[in-house]
């Protein structure tokens, strides 16, 4: 609204009014034609009458149609509106009676002949059609005359003078002597309300009130615009304004940014014929359509869209039958056939229009060509920029219309969304429009709008400025594309077929075929599959999702991933939120086959049986016995095959395990035992790219001698001896002995004395590592720090100190009074330390104070935790934002024999030594800090190679679960490694028992599941908590 | 197309397989490490011909690793963009087939297929004449003109035609 400026200037600043931004469209629609302020009178005359026009046509849109094209019927209708339109009729009538006076009459309205038109001679054949007409046909004559005369007007853009220079624009814009515009907030929706309140405090007080306009924005909610010099001044005119909140803050805009809170949206649009434009509103609300006609100064286009109309409805309408004015859907889009329509005892005229001298059909006032409506829309009800049409889309405009071009000379539309720097040199092209059509050559030079094109033709200048516009990207097929715009962005792949401007491309992942514009693609050797990754997951990563499940993601979408589930039975695939998604799955665990040979990531397997079967590939992912396998030849699901570890096999595996393992309940060592036709590694050396070949490699290799090879690289861990509980990789094997390389040092054991381990990760996988290298379990240990972390305090030292110290010293010696303890002397607490959680020796929070090294001093902020804790009252809230899962902050819990799965050092846990501690941590680490199991709880007991089992924890330790098996633990009472554990997940309203999080330990009835979280009644204290389902476990009473 | 050229490589070797058969040893590891491997430059290494020269070990530090430069001879194929080649048909769908010759896989989308050939779907997806008289199918033996590939680090990829002249099926032995 720069206008109001103007006049504001104009006024000497001593303006003190109130100048209501109005909501009716004419006036913005006027002021922006007027901007400048110093436009003529007849000017915005002029426009107030178009703009009235205007006004009626958006409200009548039936009416705007025949407006269009037809001659009848209309005249009386806009005579009964358009007082300013009778002025020129009367005068139109005037001329018909004296034809002499034309000529003069011509001279008054000589707007129209500063138009610069062919006027004069539209004119002439008017004039001479008239003479034709009787004269009894007057009354039509004036109508007709009439119509004209506004087509006149409307159709001929005057040019207007050249708006204010820059300058002058510049002097125009608001300095720091001028008032300042403050932004108010007030009711939502009450905007305008406002607004006319302030204009009636405003004539009501007079000049008391110091602002100067009030403006409200339809588009801005929630806010109005004061104008003011003085924040106090906007203050005193709001006091006591029953929408505006009495204490929100004034907000100042600044200086620079003024204009734009008034400025109109000037879009430039650069609407032309063909071009592909949207519809905004209406029945045909996001449909395609195509520019015909444009009317800039009525603001007017005729589309031409498919129509969607029920043949059906509109002949019981156009009968004068009631039709239901709700409809109950939107008639699918389709074209017009008017035989149809003919027999439904619709009335079908052929008319011609007088304009284009093309013949339509016009039924019940709408146009109709080739089946084609076409309509006569505002400006405003349709979507301009950023439209680009799906294929599916232009073929259907293309269909009905019969020569082979093709109707993709819409393709200017899709020019006006290129991007900067479309072109590079070198890029092959080809001239699309003009007389070179069809011409290719190579960018030699791009130059603003013009390219400068080299071609191979003779005669021609080289090179050639061929404007942007006419000039499309050439390609050819066999060429390596990456679509840089558009649905398909980021995709690459090969071109199979070019199709004028339509390239079908091979993409190079889900060898597909994609359908691009040449436009959209540049030539790149690089091999993608468009965005690979959102957020932390990457395209092919093995991701747990929300509700407990896992897959592997296979196509990343808008801001989706399509997801393989692990599920063994069918494919199915799952569309992925991200959100949705848990956490990505990195535990590197082996399996075994049908035949007990064991699988590892990047093995060859082949699928027996189930709905895969037959196919093949390297295992990708592998996770709670099912193996997700890549087969290249696969072509659903980007190749990715979901199988059961026990339905595969091993390429190149042996098929005798089974017996000789057979029966070996502890299966995890049956491949030690017997190691030698079933190398669980390849030779370490014959690592390298090539899965499959060089696993095969492999097999062959460590078949020979004695299979020492085998346990070569797999991590052990040392079941007997002063070395008991350490773990490392074998690094070498002789004999009976097997030197192992611990975290610090080699040492010696007995072959015996050693149980390789499930859950790390053997040699093949750490094949990053150089040769002969460092121990592969550092990868597998890196969660234990983060763990550990929240149980210290930020400046404790590395793991060791903070593990063992506690250790030790707490669980060997419970009531030998440590620090803490002497702490709590001090404090003058005997009373309570009986109770005091601390005194249970070894149980997590002690460890957690105990944590920082003794050097760190007593004294020290620590030491002062540990007074607190001393006294039950304090020791809650200590630990009451304990983050990490090991905390429990009920003190009873500790009690719980469960605490000797992560705490070897409870009195009632085995005797250990140092080294278990970081051993016992491992499992539970490794079980994707998911569910730590406690006794009690019901599982599913995976052994792999076994069907799984449903069983009972009976007690935790050293690692390792005892299991009782069956529902209710009355079975066969078997080990079982965390890893082959699975939590049952409880239903509703059965008993739980929480295993991890704050209530550890705690049992309840779950009384409801509300997603991924349960509503547990807990029992100690019938508190109702909301926990995550992953927490819950089955409880079974012992 | 099929090469004979001499490729070297920086072989390593661990100090066990030291001693007599210490060239036999390297000789069938370099064997292992390089038949099948592909790389962009020279394409598929089919195999290896001859060794050409081992040069001098050198012991790494620390590791006791010894790295020999060995010359060898060995046959590549390497398709190109224009080749013509006999493939054998793995895999057919509406998107076109999928063909092999040798390591190389190529992939004749249904566009770059004769017009009058028609997808048929069923057990044995199949692109046949309206007539009957040709038909692609898996198992068959196809000629076809590569008109693009694409390297990978571990393969190369191809997109071909038949829709020129003398290409198409040579010999179906479903057929005969």
């Amino acid at each position: 609204m720069p206008r109001s400026r103007d006049e504001d200037d104009e006024i000497d600043g001593d303006y003190e009014g109130l100048e209501l931004e109005e909501e009716e469209e004419e006036d913005e629609d006027e002021e922006e034609r007027g901007r400048g302020g110093g436009g003529s009178r007849r000017k915005r005359g002029r426009s107030n009458f178009i703009d009235d026009y205007a006004d009626e046509d958006s409200q009548e849109e039936d009416d705007d149609d025949e407006d269009y094209g037809s001659r009848g019927g209309k005249g009386a209708a806009s005579k009964r509106k358009k007082p300013s339109a009778s002025i020129f009729l009367d005068r139109e009538a005037h001329q018909v009676d004296d034809e002499e006076e034309e000529d003069e009459e011509e001279g008054e309205d000589d707007f129209i002949v500063d138009a610069g038109t062919d006027l004069p001679d539209e004119r002439g054949d008017r004039r001479y059609e008239r003479r034709f007409l009787s004269r009894d046909e007057n009354d039509e004559d004036v109508e007709d005359l009439e119509r004209r005369i506004q087509e006149r007007f409307s159709r001929h853009h005057e040019e207007y003078d050249e708006e204010a220079t820059d300058v002058e624009q510049q002097a125009l814009l608001p300095s720091v002597r001028d008032p300042k515009l403050w932004m108010v907030k007030c009711a939502i929706g009450r905007e305008r309300e406002v607004a006319v309140c302030l204009m009636q405090k405003f004539i009501d007080r007079g000049a008391d009130l110091q602002i100067r306009s009030v403006v409200a924005l339809d588009h801005l909610k929630n806010y109005i615009y004061v104008e003011a010099d003085k924040e106090a001044h906007v203050k005193e005119a709001i006091k006591g304004m029953r929408n505006i909140y009495a204490n929100q803050k004034i907000l100042l805009v600044p200086i620079r940014e003024m204009t734009d809170v008034l400025s109109v949206e000037s879009k430039a649009i650069d609407l032309s014929r063909d071009t592909w434009v949207r519809m905004k509103i209406g029945t045909y609300k996001g449909d395609l359509a195509k520019v015909v006609d444009v009317d800039n100064v009525r603001q007017r286009v005729t589309v031409k869209l498919i129509p969607r109309i029920d043949l059906q409805a509109l002949a019981s309408k156009l009968d004068g039958r009631e039709v239901s004015k709700k409809k109950a859907f939107v008639p699918p889009p389709r074209f017009m056939n008017i035989d149809e329509a003919r027999e439904l005892h619709i009335r079908v005229e052929r008319r011609r229009d007088p304009m284009t001298g093309d013949y339509f059909e016009n039924i019940g006032g709408m146009l109709f060509k080739d089946g084609f409506m076409y309509k006569t829309v505002s400006l405003k009800s349709i979507t301009v920029q950023n439209v680009t049409p799906t294929f599916d889309e232009l073929e259907k405009f293309n269909k009905p219309s019969e020569n082979g071009e093709g109707d993709f000379g819409g393709l200017s539309t899709l020019f006006a969304n290129r991007k900067k720097g479309h072109f590079m040199k070198g890029d092959a092209v080809i001239v699309i429009k003009g007389d070179l059509k069809n011409l290719k050559g190579w960018v030699e030079k791009v130059d603003e709008e013009n390219v400068l094109i080299r071609s191979e033709m003779k005669g021609l200048p080289d090179p050639l400025a061929v404007n942007e516009r006419e000039l499309c990207k050439y390609f050819e097929p066999g060429n390596h594309v990456k679509v840089v715009s558009g649905t398909h962005e980021g995709a690459t792949g090969m071109v199979v077929k070019v199709d004028q401007h339509v390239l079908i491309i091979l993409s190079d992942t889900t060898k597909e075929h994609v359908r691009v514009f040449a436009d959209h693609v540049v030539e790149s050797s690089e091999v993608t599959t468009g965005v690979t990754k959102i957020g932390d997951y990457e395209l092919h990563d093995l991701v747990l999702l929300d509700n407990l499940s896992f897959g592997v993601i296979i196509r990343l979408e808008n801001e989706a991933f399509q997801v393989l589930k692990g599920v063994p039975d069918r494919p199915e695939v799952a569309l992925v939120k991200l959100r949705e998604i848990k956490c990505k799955i990195e535990k590197k665990i082996n399996v075994q086959d049908r035949y007990k040979n064991v699988i590892a990531v990047k093995d060859d397997v082949r699928v027996i049986e189930g709905p895969s079967k037959g196919k093949q590939g390297p295992v990708k992912h592998i996770y709670k016995g099912v193996l997700f396998i890549y087969d290249r030849h696969h072509l659903e699901h980007a190749g990715f095959i979901c199988a059961k570890c026990t339905s595969c096999i091993v390429v190149g595996g042996s098929r005798s395990g089974a017996n000789r393992n057979g029966g070996d309940s502890f299966s995890r060592y049956g491949n030690f035992k017997a190691p030698a036709p079933v190398p669980s590694s390849p030779g370490r050396f014959q690592r390298g790219r090539g899965g499959g070949y060089n696993n095969s490699g492999g097999r062959h290799g460590g078949g020979r001698g004695r299979g020492d090879d085998s346990l070569l690289g797999t991590t052990v861990k040392i079941r007997l001896g002063p070395f008991k509980g350490y773990r490392g990789p074998v690094v070498e094997v002789k004999g009976n002995s097997v030197r192992v390389e611990l975290e610090m040092k080699i040492v010696t054991v007995d072959r015996d004395a050693i149980s390789d381990n499930v859950a790390t990760t053997p040699f093949r996988d750490t094949s990053r590592y150089s040769m002969g290298s460092e121990t592969p379990m550092h990868p597998s240990r890196t969660p234990l720090h983060p763990y550990m972390t929240p149980m210290r305090d930020s400046g404790a030292t590395p793991i060791h100190d903070g593990m063992r110290t506690p250790m030790r010293d707490r669980a060997w010696n419970p009531y030998t009074p440590m620090s803490p303890p002497r702490d709590n002397w001090e404090d003058g607490n005997p009373g309570s330390w009986g109770t005091s959680p601390q005194y249970q020796p070894g149980s997590p929070p002690s460890r957690a104070y105990e944590a920082p090294t003794p050097g760190s001093g007593w004294a020290s902020t620590p030491g002062g935790s540990y007074s607190d804790a001393g006294t039950p009252r304090d020791h809650g809230s200590a630990y009451a934002n304990a983050p990490s899962p090991y905390l429990p902050s009920t003190p009873g819990q500790p009690m719980t024999p469960s605490s000797a799965s992560y705490l070897p050092g409870t009195p009632g846990g085995q005797p250990m030594t140092p080294g278990t501690g970081l051993d016992v941590m491992s499992p539970v680490i490794g079980g994707d800090a998911e569910a730590w199991f406690m006794p009690d709880i019901l599982v599913d007991v995976h052994k792999a190679g076994e069907d799984s089992d449903v069983g009972v924890i009976r007690d935790v330790s050293d690692g390792t679960c005892k299991v009782s098996l069956g529902s209710s633990g009355e079975g066969d009472t078997i080990m079982a490694l965390p890893s082959e554990l699975e939590i049952i997940p409880p239903r509703k309203s059965d008993r739980v028992k929480i295993v991890g999080g704050q209530y550890r330990g705690s049992t309840g009835k779950l009384i409801g599941i509300d997603g991924s979280d349960g509503i547990v009644k807990i029992d100690d204290n019938l508190d109702v908590k909301i926990l995550d389902l992953a927490l819950l476990a089955k409880f079974v009473q012992p | 197309m099929f090469f004979h050229i001499v490729l070297e490589r920086n072989m390593q070797l661990h100090p066990r397989f030291f001693g007599r058969n210490l060239r036999e040893n390297l000789v069938s590891k370099l064997m292992k490490d390089v038949e099948g491997t592909c790389s962009g430059r020279h394409g598929f290494v089919v195999a290896i011909t001859g060794i050409e020269s081992i040069g001098k070990g050198l012991i790494r530090d620390g590791t006791g690793f010894v790295t020999f430069p060995v010359k060898y001879q060995c046959v590549v194929f390497r398709p190109f963009k224009g080749e013509i080649l006999e493939a054998v048909v793995t895999l057919v769908n509406k998107m076109g087939f999928f063909a092999e010759a040798g390591p190389v896989q190529i992939f004749v989308s249904k566009h770059l297929i004769p017009d009058d050939m028609e997808f048929q779907a069923g057990d044995m997806p199949n692109y046949t004449t309206s007539d009957g008289s040709v038909k692609i199918q898996k198992e068959c033996e196809v000629r076809l003109k590569i008109i693009g590939t694409r390297v990978d680090a571990t393969e190369i990829f191809c997109v071909g035609t038949i829709k020129d002249d003398f290409l198409g099926v040579i010999n179906d032995p479903a057929a005969a």
